[in-house]
């Protein structure tokens, strides 16, 4: 068997994202679901940058894995983010 | 740059009312001068308490200030004092003391007093032995001015109180002269024996406390003051927040934190993060802290640094805690309270001022306004000169 899936996650509080509410998602660790709770770290971070970036769209961001950008974050759609990644990453 | 002058002169007073008063009736005021290196510090003790009191020391403040600047004449000065001062419905007299100090760095300093205890003039741990100058008003024959020239070094502390110290305890054994200004003395040696570095403003604090000891149940049976004035090296912060204008800075506004002999702030996530990539050092944020941390992103970690926070919020939260009076009642949220508890540890602020602007920070649909960086930093400049008496060098990026 294959090594289980780990992923990080890093909440943004930088000050467009905090002041667009991503210190609410530092509930996020204590509403993971089981099959992802020995998966996920979460953590803060210092700006990301993204609010810079109009390609990005909009604030608070959070950054899955490094790669994936979950934008307007809200704690369901990075809950819905990480479900996507772990099956990917279970294929 | 490097910042000028090798010595920093803090000047504290701490002071405690008279049990059941609102304000204080002795009163101090302190004056930089910076382009003649000279420091001005008054103390003086209103007759009686309350606001009657506190009038006649505010009076006599800024009156000898004033003069003090000026280079006015010591008699003529004491003369216009006591002629101004309102005469007492009670007692038939005018009557208010002073100690004021004209300090000159590394030239001759005069001190001039009038009824308060005589000042103490400590150097390693000694009182050292300072030569008074007397004179009597022709006016005023009763009242007694003495002037003492002194050449104070970095290191000395010249310190000052109103009687309430000197009679503290008056009456009790085992000091029924009070505590007087050997026990005072005795105190204040055995303070800075342990703890040779004290600042000023613990040791003020740390005196007026003791003289209360002596008082019967801890009472405040006197207005309480005590001065303190500490030569000494500065201690040395230097605040960066924004990224530079131009990215090809970034490694040079980075040295500024590995070569800096004291503390460092970083302030600001995009600051942080350059500084990180370039020295190679990690930002260590704890997410557990975010719910602990009241209304501000919470504090970070960095090898070498000495905290590093949010910018644009924590400043502007900083500056209106700095600037309230009344201080604010509200809980302070934890990256303003540390960083306003190195500000308050440090003689000499740099900020370092990055003036890239974040256009997002402009966005009209943001639910607080978040101001110029630039221009919170010059709040907090002005506050921290006037009325921290700290010396602060701002330098853009």
């Amino acid at each position: 068997m294959s090594e289980p899936c780990k992923m990080k996650v890093e909440i943004c509080l930088g000050t467009t994202c905090y002041v667009l509410g991503s210190f609410r998602l530092s509930a996020l660790e204590e509403q993971l679901p089981p099959e992802l709770a020995d998966r996920v770290e979460v953590a803060g971070a210092a700006c990301l940058g993204l609010c810079k970036d109009r390609n990005y769209g909009k604030a608070p961001f959070v950054r899955i894995n490094g790669n994936r950008v979950v934008d307007n974050a809200t704690i369901e759609k990075v809950l819905d983010a990480l479900k996507e990644e772990l099956e990917k990453c279970n294929e | 740059m490097d910042m000028p002058n090798d010595v920093f002169v803090e000047m504290e007073c701490f002071q405690l009312c008279h049990d059941g008063e609102n304000v204080c009736g002795d009163d101090f005021l302190f004056e930089r001068i910076e382009n003649e290196n000279r420091h001005l510090a008054v103390l003086s003790d209103g007759l009686g308490s309350g606001i009657k009191a506190n009038l006649l020391a505010c009076m006599t403040t800024t009156m000898a200030l004033e003069f003090v600047r000026s280079n006015m004449d010591v008699l003529l000065s004491a003369e216009i004092i006591m002629d101004t001062l309102p005469v007492c419905e009670v007692r038939k007299i005018s009557y208010a003391t002073f100690s004021i100090f004209d300090l000159q760095i590394g030239g001759k300093s005069r001190i001039i007093e009038m009824d308060n205890p005589p000042f103490i003039h400590l150097r390693n741990g000694k009182d050292l032995k300072v030569s008074r100058q007397s004179m009597v008003s022709e006016r005023w024959p009763d009242r007694r001015v003495n002037l003492a020239e002194i050449y104070a070094i970095s290191g000395d502390r010249l310190i000052a109180f109103s009687d309430g110290v000197t009679q503290a305890g008056l009456g009790q054994a085992p000091n029924k002269f009070g505590w007087r200004r050997e026990g005072a003395l005795e105190f204040i040696q055995r303070k800075v024996e342990e703890e040779p570095e004290i600042s000023a403003r613990d040791l003020s604090q740390a005196v007026v406390m003791e003289a209360r000891r002596h008082n019967k149940n801890c009472a405040c049976i006197d207005d309480i003051s005590c001065m303190v004035i500490y030569l000494r090296r500065p201690r040395r912060l230097r605040l960066l927040t924004g990224p530079p204008f131009r990215a090809d800075s970034d490694a040079a506004y980075a040295d500024l934190v590995r070569n800096f002999d004291g503390k460092v702030i970083l302030s600001g996530g995009t600051t942080a993060n350059i500084v990180s990539r370039e020295l190679g050092r990690k930002i260590d944020m704890d997410m557990k802290l975010v719910m602990k941390a009241g209304s501000l992103p919470p504090p970070a970690r960095m090898e070498g640094v000495d905290l590093v926070t949010e910018g644009i919020l924590t400043l502007t939260e900083v500056a209106q805690r700095l600037e309230a009076d009344p201080p604010l009642t509200t809980p302070v949220p934890l990256a303003a309270q540390e960083m306003i508890s190195l500000f308050r540890a440090s003689d000499e602020i740099e900020f370092v001022v990055g003036t890239k602007v974040n256009e997002a920070h402009q966005d009209p649909s943001l639910p607080v306004d978040l101001e110029i960086r630039r221009n919170i930093v010059r709040r907090l400049k002005t506050v921290l000169e006037n009325k921290y008496r700290k010396r602060v060098l701002l330098r853009f990026f």
